[in-house]
């Protein structure tokens, strides 16, 4: 097993010419989690100024400070972004730096395939916004739906940069994906079962065993795309060569429902970690936290048609994947139930962190919520493809998400950085986060039951349509602030915060029981795993958790 | 356990998903389209399965070659992985002359969707075994050196897992694409 | 102009629909009451007060049945309210054949009459009180047929043609709107579904089925002549003026239709001009071309595109 040479990691300390260099050549899955994390956030900035756009189209009825044209490429780009160059990355990138951590790890399995999983990353990205210089962005969201993808209605080579870039980023994640798999079946410190895992973790290995499993289909279909514009091919060509446009859409939402939940897990597992520290209590029902999760990994395979009750599929199978739809919600809901229970007879600390935690316990909840209207398919008959899904999404992966990859940026800064982030400039982020986002995407439930189709580059002065899209547009304005914020509180605290202390939170899992930031090879010395918390023991001698039978 | 076998299996295991949806897109196209060429009138079972026999063979060739490695009999496993690179490679030469028939036929990938489904499904297949090749032949190259196959025998059994696979899919896709002509 | 939402049903299908919506609403209202409820209980209450640590729980078993079950029992209440809902608002379609064939083109809607022969297109007339099975199809990429007030959304899909019950139960004018995203002008690709009762909408019929008289003199005239030497008549239809390309919508009752460019404009003969003058204005990426007509030009083919009711 150990019979490779353990790859040499960058000096701690490397002179300011080699410090550059230490990063691109750099096998440390601390740095590379850094790269992940900071590529991520720039492409965030990318999206964020993309709805930016589109919200001041949007504005108001019949604006034309956007051509459908460039419309069309930014909702695309949006889309692109946020779920395979933001949400992706950021969540493979904390994964990446905490995993080895958390379970006592030196490094994860494979060191350079996982800076290879980086570089893709990094270059698919870039091609992927290359495309806004050669010849024009991707055009047709980020489903391009068959046959509006394929030559004879869209020539924009755009299309091909966004199949290509996926392809690529497709084959990192897969790569990352089995590099963290391996990593947590086979590199956990001595007393670390799988069943002492932390959350984090056991999301993590579902998430990665998802994105091995699911991106295949994604791949199948860039690759049939292709060969359709590149070669002439026939798979998803008008039906007289005998091709299928429905066909895209079966692979694309086999892979997209269970993108939904790579997307998802990681957040619950941060939310997992958050809410015990700052309550000051052991996670609630552990053991049903991480089966629920098993559960929604394996329902996520059965719900994909849920995208496709409008395509007329039939009866059974609009049944039968209505009924898969309605269940994923209960493990989903197990999970909220424990959360508010964790928080139950706690002793709160009402840290940036635990606020955007408090946060995803409510917006995702109305994700969720709106998401099971959707399962029942007559409902789904009428607000599919509308800004009521627009507003359901933006729940799920902005209210749920995105607040979570918060509550841990808050919660983990210190070890990354051994700075706190400024608490004050972090309450001022969080309000103002909630307000914007709020104000952004409630009025939308609105207007999709009012009638308002998504990705139109505008719309004609109906009643209400208007001052609801103002309102919206005015909120993604105010969100945009509080990223600013957010921004300035990175900055200021990088250079000026506070000093981190090893364990600042108090928290109990192996990644605090180590300095902040870590030195190259992580831990001096693991202390002891006898439980879930082996920090709590250390500090409870009287009362560990190993005495309850950690249950 | 070996995180060297277990990133294999997990590698294949995404790659089985790639390939079986493949496979079900063909299966689909060739059960929902009847348009002409199909399957049944322009491939040739006998011929391929004559070839493919070549790839069969060379699972059985690579398990020798394992099994010669466990007894340190180094040499042996020079000789078997010879044996299954070149069946292996027999096996695409054989799926060269085919397509080259085809296209001679004016049997294209853009022809009709079996032509873009079928060549697509063995085309992505012949890939895998290409890679496989490269593979096998750079175990070859390093299998060269004593040293090496006495440290990092692993390195021969995780090649052999991905050659095995490559066969196995290839079991598939002969059954679905060219036994199915007879039914 | 009265709102446009699924719950102010006009037909029985949307009705099921709408009452099923609000019912399920309701629940989701009152599960996130709940739960809002309960955070903001335990953050009042729960607040750090000391600095010790507090109580340490590790789970309850009879809760997570709790909390299982109770949501399953929603669940199948859901799976039952749905399924019931479903055979009312998409009855079978097996064994009918349809009354009306509707084609989703980039960026309007081409509309058949199947009984009659009639062609028209973007405002659709539906006779009250009489189910009408529609089939719907498309001429280029995925479309999807939207009025909220009319029941279920479906989609036209080149290769799979779908079949949709439409039983308007009030007379009105309803706006709908394609709902999958078809490229640039997905935007304006609007729909006016329009139900009459079944006399007027029979006299419609009739109207459209008679063939509007040729001008014989004036502006109208020389309308019709350029209409027939410039492109005009190689992308649209005027039944009697030879052969029947269908690139545009048929304009043998263009005069009698309510909006130009699928609902882009109402059709005055004043917006009519200003359209002819610049499609492309108005709809960036209509397929319409900018035929660079003079002032003199535009003002014959609208006295001639005028005369067609």
């Amino acid at each position: 097993m150990s019979d490779i040479p353990v790859t040499s990691l960058p000096h701690a300390i490397p002179h300011p010419r080699e410090r550059m260099m230490s990063w691109v050549a750099s096998v440390d899955h601390k740095q590379i989690g850094i790269l992940y994390m900071t590529t991520a956030f720039f492409f965030f900035l990318c999206g964020g100024v993309e709805a930016l756009l589109m919200r001041a189209q949007l504005a108001f009825p019949e604006e034309h400070f956007l051509s459908p044209g460039a419309y069309d490429q930014i909702f695309t780009m949006h889309g692109t972004t946020m779920v395979f160059l933001f949400g992706m990355p950021v969540l493979i990138g904390l994964a990446n730096y905490l995993v080895p951590l958390m379970i006592g790890a030196r490094d994860v399995a494979f060191p350079r395939l996982n800076a290879f999983s980086y570089w893709l990353l990094f270059f698919g990205g870039l091609m992927l916004y290359f495309s806004f210089f050669a010849g024009g962005a991707p055009n047709v969201g980020w489903f391009s739906y068959a046959p509006l993808s394929e030559k004879p209605f869209s020539t924009s080579p755009g299309i091909d940069y966004w199949a290509l870039s996926l392809l690529v980023l497709g084959i990192g994640s897969v790569a990352a994906g089995i590099n963290l798999i391996v990593t947590i079946l086979t590199l956990r410190v001595k007393g670390m079962t799988i069943r002492r895992l932390p959350l984090f973790v056991w999301m993590t290995l579902v998430t990665s065993i998802l994105i091995v499993m699911a991106l295949p289909a994604l791949n199948v279909d860039l690759v049939m795309l292709l060969i359709d514009r590149k070669l002439g091919g026939n798979f998803f060509a008008m039906a007289a060569t005998g091709g299928s446009a429905i066909l895209w859409q079966h692979f694309f939402w086999a892979f997209g429902h269970p993108e939904v939940y790579i997307l998802a897990l990681p957040a619950f597992g941060i939310i997992s970690e958050v809410i015990p520290v700052f309550s000051r209590k052991a996670i609630f029902g552990y053991g049903y936290i991480a089966a629920s999760t098993v559960a929604i990994g394996i329902l996520s395979f059965a719900v994909w048609a849920h995208h496709m009750f409008a395509v007329g599929l039939g009866r059974p199978w609009d049944v039968a994947f209505a009924a898969g739809s309605m269940l994923i919600a209960i493990p989903t809901g197990v999970k909220i139930f424990n959360w508010i229970a964790t928080m139950w007879g706690g002793s709160i600390r009402f840290t940036t962190s635990m606020l955007y935690a408090i946060g995803f316990l409510i917006f995702f909840t109305i994700g969720g919520l709106s998401g099971v209207t959707l399962a029942v398919f007559p409902i789904d008959w009428q607000v599919h493809d509308t800004y009521y899904i627009v507003a359901h999404l933006h729940y799920v992966l902005f209210g749920g998400t995105a607040f979570a990859v918060f509550a841990g940026l808050y919660y983990w800064f210190p070890k990354f950085t051994g700075r706190m982030l400024s608490e004050r400039l972090g309450k001022w982020n969080f309000w103002l986060t909630v307000i914007g986002f709020n104000t952004t995407f409630m009025v939308q439930h609105a207007l999709g039951i009012l009638g308002m189709p998504r990705r139109a580059w505008t719309y004609p002065n109906l009643p209400y349509w208007g001052i609801l899209n103002l309102i919206s547009s005015i909120g993604a304005f105010i969100l945009g602030i509080a990223i600013l914020v957010l921004i300035v509180n990175i900055w200021v605290s990088l250079k000026h915060g506070e000093r981190a202390s090893d364990n600042p939170w108090g928290a109990w899992s192996l990644e605090w029981a180590t300095s902040s930031p870590p030195p190259p090879e992580n831990f001096e010395k693991v202390p002891p795993v006898r439980s879930r918390r082996p920090l709590w023991d250390l500090v409870h001698p009287d009362d560990p958790d190993w005495l309850h039978g950690n249950a | 356990m070996n995180r060297y076998k277990l990133a294999m299996v997990l590698f294949i295991l995404s790659e089985g998903t790639f390939f079986g949806l493949l496979i079900l897109a063909y299966v689909y196209f060739r059960a929902t389209t009847g348009s002409e060429p199909i399957a049944a009138h322009v491939l040739d079972p006998l011929k391929t399965g004559i070839f493919s026999v070549c790839l069969f063979a060379s699972s059985g060739t690579m398990e020798l070659g394992i099994k010669s490695l466990r007894k340190k009999n180094f040499a042996g496993l020079r000789f078997w992985l010879v044996a299954t690179i070149l069946l292996g490679a027999t096996f695409l030469v054989g799926q060269g002359m085919e397509y080259l028939h085809l296209y001679r036929s004016d049997i294209t990938i853009s022809r009709n969707i079996f032509g873009t489904s079928f060549f697509t499904l063995t085309g992505f297949h012949g890939l895998h075994v290409f890679l496989g090749l490269v593979v096998l032949l750079i175990m070859l190259g390093l299998g060269m050196s004593k040293d090496f196959l006495a440290k990092h025998e692993t390195a021969v059994e995780v090649a052999s897992y991905y050659w095995h696979f490559v066969d196995v899919v290839w079991v598939v896709i002969f059954t679905v694409v060219y036994l199915w002509v007879f039914l | 102009m009265p709102i446009n939402t699924p719950f102010i049903a006009a037909s029985p299908q949307e009705q099921a629909i709408s009452h099923l919506f609000i019912v399920v609403l309701c629940w989701m209202g009152v599960i996130l009451l709940t739960v809002t409820g309960l955070v903001t209980y335990a953050i009042i209450r729960y607040r750090k007060k000391g600095e010790g640590e507090p109580r340490q729980i590790f789970g309850n078993t009879r809760l997570e049945w709790i909390w299982t079950l109770l949501p399953l029992a929603l669940v199948c209440y859901f799976f039952v309210a749905t399924l019931h809902t479903m055979a009312v608002s998409d009855p079978p379609t097996r064994g009918h054949s349809p009354d009306m064939l509707i084609i989703g083109h980039q960026w309007w809607w081409e509309v058949h009459y199947l009984k009659s022969g009639v062609v028209t297109a973007n405002d659709v007339h539906f006779p009250v009180g009489v189910p009408t099975l529609v089939e719907f199809k498309s001429a280029d990429v995925i479309h999807d047929w939207w009025v909220p007030e009319l029941g279920p959304k479906i989609d036209l899909i080149p290769g799979h043609p779908n079949k949709l019950w439409i039983d308007v139960d009030k007379p009105g004018t309803y706006l709908g709107t394609c709902a999958q995203f078809c490229g640039a002008e997905h935007a304006w690709m609007r729909i006016r579904a329009i139900a009459q009762e079944p006399a007027q909408f029979d006299a419609w019929l009739k109207e459209q089925e008679t063939i509007p008289p040729q001008p014989t003199s004036g502006p109208a005239l020389a309308g019709l002549k350029l209409f027939k030497s410039l492109p005009c008549i190689s992308c649209h239809t005027i039944e009697g003026l030879g052969p029947t390309p269908d690139a545009g919508p048929n304009l043998t009752h263009i005069a009698t239709r309510e909006t130009l460019g699928a609902g882009r404009l109402m059709n005055t003969p004043k917006n009519l001009a200003a359209w002819l003058k610049d499609p492309q204005k108005f709809k960036p990426g209509t397929q319409m071309p900018n035929l660079r007509l003079t002032n003199q030009q535009v003002n014959d083919l609208v006295a001639y595109l005028e005369t067609l009711r």
